[in-house]
């Protein structure tokens, strides 16, 4: 009973407070959203590389070119069997397809139709030529590696290409948009550490008077701080809610748009949304709680 | 009434310690108490004094003798840098900050600017001391009509401090003090903004309260008030404790 008077009283004076200042509190409020719409948008970006990712690394692992067709030149049906059973055996390994050279070329043509473009082969048709090979996924990227080596000590295969250079281009890219990005909202963070301080640092100046005759009567800190703790907890929280907010409202606009820059659904529904708004959430009041603890310490010594 | 019961005030002797703790209803005890402020400045010196419950003081001595410091050390917004101070039972000394507000709600103050918050009114400036010490709705609704019916205001609760007088804005500030039914009521200059005849009224409602068993201690400059009232006289000179007599005067008589 005393702590919820304690809380309610606190409560109280915080919403009383935020708006006895209401261009301060407002204005930091702005900054707060501004912070939690760059980190949606950094959230949205990099989850956006990473399904891409993911999604490179759970296709073709390993693709191994061979000398020729069976049946053709150098290989024969048995021994192309041999290979692929002997690349089922090794650990890591998923599914073993054989790819003709046919198959190959009906891929890249698919490939410029998306495109929008024709490949043109010119008169002979021949001028392209394209190897049988086997494409082998793994059950964990890991294993690519070993599995490659392994591969390419057979006679039968000329050529190993891994996924392994996109996916290490791909993880540098995600790395350097994570950092510029984290050091652009850390500086924005640092932006709303100062506004709130100060609003805080304002209303306990408004207050003063009251701060000593409470410290005469004999409040005790607790009621005497978290006002003033949770009026920066609010700037935290209202603009925890515009930025939620204003997320929900573009997100199914914005659905097409991110399939078409990262080709496959960033991340699906709700669950995507409801973590990111946890996110928002916390550091919304996370930054609201640390700048008035830090007002409140500086200018609300005993 | 215990002004003519209490021990002889202390003087710098070394029966001082043995009485301190010998006087169980002692409310305020200094022992070889002192402070000197962190630029060097002593402003008090070995005062040794003893208020039982009950007793009313003046407390006297031209500006800068200490009685600011005083009245400081009382309520713990200094510490003594020498000897021991106790207020309503506690060393302040031995006081964990966390049990201050415990000793503050102990002791009632009021200045001689009254310290009212002007956008509250009378009822809710007393009610906020109540507050903010965690008081619940139906305990603020029964003691500040009590406490504002005792200094005679109770027709007053809606208006605002600057739509009273000078004598009615300090009569808030006393039930606002007495909120927490303390053992002492320390009045700093409570008169010094006051004409002569409000200055009276103020002085016998704090007789009243003394009456109902709060000790009161009074710093004043009122010379006409003291000197009527023969109370008890503690006199400040320079940090030092030069006089402290029962039914004094606030000059010395002899």
């Amino acid at each position: 009973m005393r702590f919820l008077r304690f809380i309610g009283f606190s409560a109280v004076r915080a919403w009383q407070g935020f708006w006895r200042n209401a261009m301060m509190s407002l204005a930091t409020t702005a900054t707060v959203v501004l912070m939690l719409v760059l980190l949606s948008g950094l959230f949205i970006v990099i989850s956006g590389l990473n399904s891409g990712l993911e999604f490179i690394e759970s296709k073709v692992g390993v693709t191994a070119e061979l000398v020729g067709e069976p049946e053709q030149a150098d290989l024969t049906q048995p021994q192309l069997d041999a290979l692929m059973g002997y690349a089922r055996s090794l650990p890591g390994v998923q599914t073993v397809t054989y790819v003709s050279p046919e198959m190959a070329m009906a891929r890249l043509q698919e490939v410029y139709a998306q495109r929008g473009q024709k490949l043109d082969l010119g008169e002979s048709g021949a001028s392209i030529k394209l190897y049988a090979s086997i494409e082998v996924t793994v059950s964990d990227p890991s294993y690519s590696q070993s599995i490659a080596n392994a591969l390419s000590d057979r006679s039968e295969v000329v050529q190993i290409t891994t996924k392994q250079a996109a996916v290490d281009k791909l993880i540098g890219i995600i790395n350097v948009i994570r950092t510029v990005g984290l050091v652009a909202i850390a500086l924005v963070a640092l932006t709303v550490l100062f506004m709130i301080v100060n609003t805080i640092r304002i209303a306990v100046y408004a207050r003063a008077s009251e701060i000593e005759i409470m410290r005469l009567v004999g409040a005790s800190d607790s009621f005497i701080r978290w006002p003033f703790i949770l009026e920066g907890i609010l700037c935290g929280l209202l603009g925890a809610l515009v930025a939620i907010g204003m997320v929900a409202i573009v997100w199914d606009p914005i659905q097409p748009v991110l399939f078409n820059v990262f080709q496959m659904p960033v991340a699906v529904g709700a669950r995507f949304l409801a973590t990111l708004s946890a996110l928002l959430l916390a550091v919304g009041l996370g930054v609201g709680a640390v700048g008035s603890w830090i007002s409140v310490r500086s200018y609300l010594t005993a | 009434m215990s002004v003519t019961a209490r021990p002889m005030a202390a003087t710098n002797d070394a029966g001082g310690r043995a009485r301190l703790s010998a006087v169980a209803d002692t409310v305020i005890g200094m022992v070889d108490a002192g402070v000197t402020y962190p630029n060097g400045k002593v402003a008090l010196s070995e005062v040794n004094v003893t208020i039982p419950r009950g007793d009313f003081v003046f407390l006297v001595g031209a500006s800068g003798a200490g009685k600011t410091t005083f009245i400081r050390l009382l309520i713990r917004e200094v510490l003594p840098t020498s000897g021991r101070v106790t207020v309503a039972g506690r060393d302040l000394l031995r006081l964990r900050r966390r049990d201050v507000p415990g000793l503050r709600r102990r002791i009632g103050i009021v200045f001689q600017d009254f310290r009212l918050l002007p956008a509250k009114t009378v009822f809710e400036n007393v009610a906020f001391a109540l507050e903010v010490t965690g008081a619940g709705r139906s305990e603020i609704r029964h003691r500040v009509p009590m406490l504002l019916n005792l200094v005679g205001l109770h027709q007053h609760v809606d208006h605002l401090p600057t739509q009273l007088s000078g004598g009615e804005q300090q009569r808030v500030a006393i039930a606002r003090a007495l909120v927490h039914d303390p053992a002492i009521l320390i009045a700093d200059e409570p008169t010094g903004n006051l004409d002569p005849v409000t200055s009276w009224e103020i002085i016998q409602l704090l007789i009243q309260i003394n009456a109902l068993g709060t000790t009161v201690l009074m710093a004043t400059h009122n010379q006409e008030i003291v000197n009527a009232m023969r109370r008890r006289v503690l006199a400040l000179e320079g940090g030092m404790l030069v006089r402290d007599e029962p039914e004094a005067a606030y000059e010395r008589e002899y």
